[in-house]
């Protein structure tokens, strides 16, 4: 079963949870471009904010047509109903055990002396493909 | 699973959203169970069956 719209108790756990992600985003960010090397203090702000930009835009969807949103919108917010839940259960199993090869892979290619950086740029981007396409590919299916 | 779904949500004139709605699912779901893609959860399923005024065994089957 899936709620129409988010419940009130839902809005306020989100908008909790985003400004606890907030401060601990601009915390570690600081800390990063501090400490960090190089650009990485700015680049994981940067990418944070793309992140966020993106979850808002999500919420919005939801929370103005839940019926108009995804499947994966409505999972990934909580207000899913039963098979939305399920299609993102799935997808991240899927994820997740496609993350124990890509891990080995990444650590073979910085062993035989690839960037460390680059080889984490492309794990990330790797993860998510996999996600992406899992999460198409069952809901498709299903 | 088989199902009596689309046929019953059609003799009663339904659209598949506007069941989605009534039963509190999404569209997609309706589509899906119709398919015979998705099978719904038990609770779900007693809910489609009460919703139709029938019997869970008499809307959905297992083929022997």
């Amino acid at each position: 079963m899936w709620t129409r719209e988010l419940t009130a108790r839902q809005k306020t756990g989100t908008l909790l949870s985003v400004l606890i992600l907030l401060v601990v985003v601009v915390g570690v960010g600081l800390l990063l471009r501090e400490h960090g090397p190089g650009n990485m203090g700015t680049g994981f702000l940067q990418g944070a904010a793309v992140g966020l930009v993106a979850f808002a835009v999500v919420l919005w969807r939801v929370s103005r047509a839940p019926d108009k949103a995804s499947s994966f919108e409505r999972a990934f917010t909580s207000s899913g109903d039963e098979r939305d839940d399920d299609l993102l259960t799935r997808a991240l199993a899927v994820l997740g055990l496609a993350a124990f090869p890509l891990t080995g892979a990444a650590a073979v290619a910085i062993g035989l002396g690839a960037e460390v950086a680059m080889v984490m740029f492309f794990l990330l981007i790797a993860q998510l493909a996999v996600g992406v396409v899992a999460y198409v590919v069952i809901a498709r299916r299903s | 699973m088989r199902n009596e779904v689309r046929r019953l949500r059609l003799a009663a004139g339904l659209s598949q959203r506007e069941l989605g709605e009534q039963l509190s699912v999404s569209r997609q779901t309706i589509n899906s169970i119709e398919t015979e893609k998705y099978d719904p959860s038990l609770p779900l399923a007693i809910v489609i069956a009460r919703h139709f005024n029938t019997t869970v065994e008499e809307i959905f089957h297992v083929d022997p």
